[in-house]
């Protein structure tokens, strides 16, 4: 590090090249008010309500926005969920927002971020009948949901008539990610309360570094299939991508948004993307116990041919970076099963170690055989959680979204949807509730 | 290359060539896939989607390549495979009718972005 070059703030080495230095200053957030302006004092954070419907509404395609506050404790449910954001603002380096998405392209990764750290915006409506997703702020519900730990500001989305299925989901999402930059501009003039600095050399200074520790790749699969199962690196549908290598410090500075709602358990939300638990527990031992290269993002696609191509093409990223091992992290539940495999057994034949990250359906009683597609390669499996294990759901005071909706998590079983309102469903429903990323509440005992 | 269409969505029917239309379930869609796999076809799409929401659909699309002289193991593990893992979990759900014409939709669209995806010849 040699220090800032005279005419922009972008950190040098001593080669003269630029390096990614990220800087996130966390704000703590203490409840959500709304009112006429947007701040945040003494961690209070107020949104000015109608002038975020305003912001939102210059979209032509929404009709109605409803705003609303979660606190945690409460008797609230909301559901059905599409995304989750973190609040935030770009203080120094890059651009506010999400590049590509609502803002014009810039490089994430770089600069000072401060977060509303506690808040999430939480976006609600309906693309699809069948789509499920909760929170449930108290409770039983709240034990499976990291989101039921965080204010929420909760962001209803009603569009106009005639949108097409890939429009309207386009419309909710942008909203969602718009909302989280109106609300996290309150942060920009306040000093944060603890700040995280994320730095990192080039793969070849850090390996000079640290030559005798091994070298280890995050290859984060991404649900990449479709509407309603799409995920977006600075604004590109990663459907279409060869697997994109990725500096550490951009997906947690909102170069990764999610697009994608039916996998409520198991999907990254946008919050998750920002707050990637891989990155961040890799990180923490970057220079440590490992040499963290970097990020592969793997596109899940839906035909064999693109499954084989994303899978060799991580090989072979892992291979030219010297990788000695890789963690793999899944997204979703399914076809994704034979990509995280094909991955593993390609990997463990080169030689390069691995480390996999999924959820598993073990049944009601959690003791079926989890996974179909098994692999002698695969040695190292660490599960985020059973999708099947049936949670017990007291009804709600409040439901903010749409009520109806909770048919939909009893849907396929009878006696889930008791006469007083109680509602048996399973973990799948939940929102974060198995994250492959390790971001949730669910943890393993050894007996 | 030519491809071939397995659906019990009628909606598939009426928008696709090559379509070998089944009047049934999604598992007796997967039957007839492994069946025509074991006969030399081989896989062009997954059996089975990306999300859980999903494998409760009553609609399932899959695309299969022509017949070649050869069974593609690949594509026989992968069907194997995916008929136990539905199994698995339609031993505890139902299907979802009450959606069915949503999942349509998606079944479709989710079946144009396979199509889209699948540029090759191989």
């Amino acid at each position: 590090m040699e220090g800032l070059s005279e005419n922009k703030l972008v950190w040098r080495n001593k080669w003269g090249v630029d390096i990614l230095k990220l800087e996130i200053g966390r704000i703590y957030i203490k409840d959500i008010q709304l009112g006429n302006e947007t701040t945040v004092k003494n961690g209070i954070l107020t949104v000015d309500k109608e002038g975020l419907i305003t912001k939102l509404k210059e979209d032509e395609r929404i009709k109605d926005v409803k705003i609303d506050v979660a606190r945690p404790g409460e008797k609230v449910r909301i559901i059905p969920v599409k995304d989750v954001i973190e609040p935030r603002v770009k203080v120094s380096g890059g651009v506010n927002g999400f590049p590509g998405v609502t803002a014009k392209q810039a490089q994430c990764g770089d600069g000072v971020t401060h977060v509303l750290y506690g808040a999430a915006v939480v976006t609600v409506g309906d693309i699809v009948g069948f789509q499920e997703g909760v929170i449930d702020m108290w409770g039983e519900g709240a034990r499976w949901t990291p989101f039921s730990k965080t204010f929420n500001l909760t962001v209803d989305i009603n569009v106009v008539e005639g949108l097409t299925p890939h429009v309207h989901e386009e419309t909710v999402r942008v909203a969602g990610l718009r909302a989280a930059e109106f609300v996290g501009t309150a942060g920009k003039d306040i000093k944060p309360d603890e700040v995280l600095a994320y730095e990192m050399g080039s793969i070849f200074e850090e390996s000079a570094k640290y030559p005798n520790l091994p070298k280890v790749i995050y290859a984060e699969m991404m649900i990449t299939q479709g509407l309603l199962h799409d995920t977006y690196i600075y604004g590109v549908n990663a459907q279409n991508i060869l697997p994109a290598l990725l500096h550490v410090n951009e997906e947690l500075d909102g170069a990764v948004v999610s697009g994608n709602c039916v996998a409520a358990c198991d999907k990254i939300t946008t919050y998750q993307h920002q707050n990637n638990s891989v990155i961040n527990d890799l990180y923490a031992q970057h220079g440590k116990e490992i040499n963290f290269l970097g990020c592969i993002m793997v596109p899940e696609h839906t035909t064999l041919g693109g499954k084989l191509r994303a899978s060799e093409y991580t090989l072979k990223l892992a291979k030219m970076l010297g990788a000695d091992a890789v963690v793999i992290s899944e997204e979703g539940y399914g076809n994704p099963d034979s990509d995280l495999l094909m991955i593993c057994k390609k990997c463990e034949k080169a030689g390069i170690k691995t480390v996999l990250i999924t959820d598993e359906c073990a049944g009601r009683d959690g003791m079926s055989q989890p996974l179909a597609d098994t692999a002698q390669e695969a040695v190292a499996v660490v599960s985020g959680g059973n999708v099947s294990h049936v949670v017990t759901l007291p009804p709600a005071d409040k439901v903010i979204g749409n009520p109806e909706a909770i048919a939909v998590l009893a849907g396929g079983w009878k006696g889930a949807l008791l006469e007083d309102g109680t509602l048996m469903c399973e973990l799948n429903a939940v929102i974060g509730s198995t994250s492959e990323i390790g971001f949730h509440n669910v943890t393993c005992r050894l007996y | 290359m030519k491809k071939l269409i397995i659906t019990n969505n009628p909606a598939v029917k009426e928008k696709f060539k090559n379509v070998f239309f089944i009047d049934g379930s999604p598992q007796d869609i997967l039957t007839k896939v492994r069946d025509l796999v074991h006969q030399g076809h081989g896989l062009i799409s997954h059996p089975l989607s990306a999300s859980l929401r999903m494998m409760f659909s009553p609609y399932r699309t899959v695309v299969l390549s022509t017949k070649k002289e050869q069974i593609d193991f690949f594509s026989a593990e992968i069907i194997e495979d995916s008929i136990i893992k539905y199994k698995n979990h339609m031993n505890y759900r139902k299907i979802d009718n009450v959606h069915s014409e949503d999942y349509q939709v998606i079944d479709i669209l989710l079946l144009e972005a396979a199509l889209n995806e699948d540029t090759g010849s191989w």
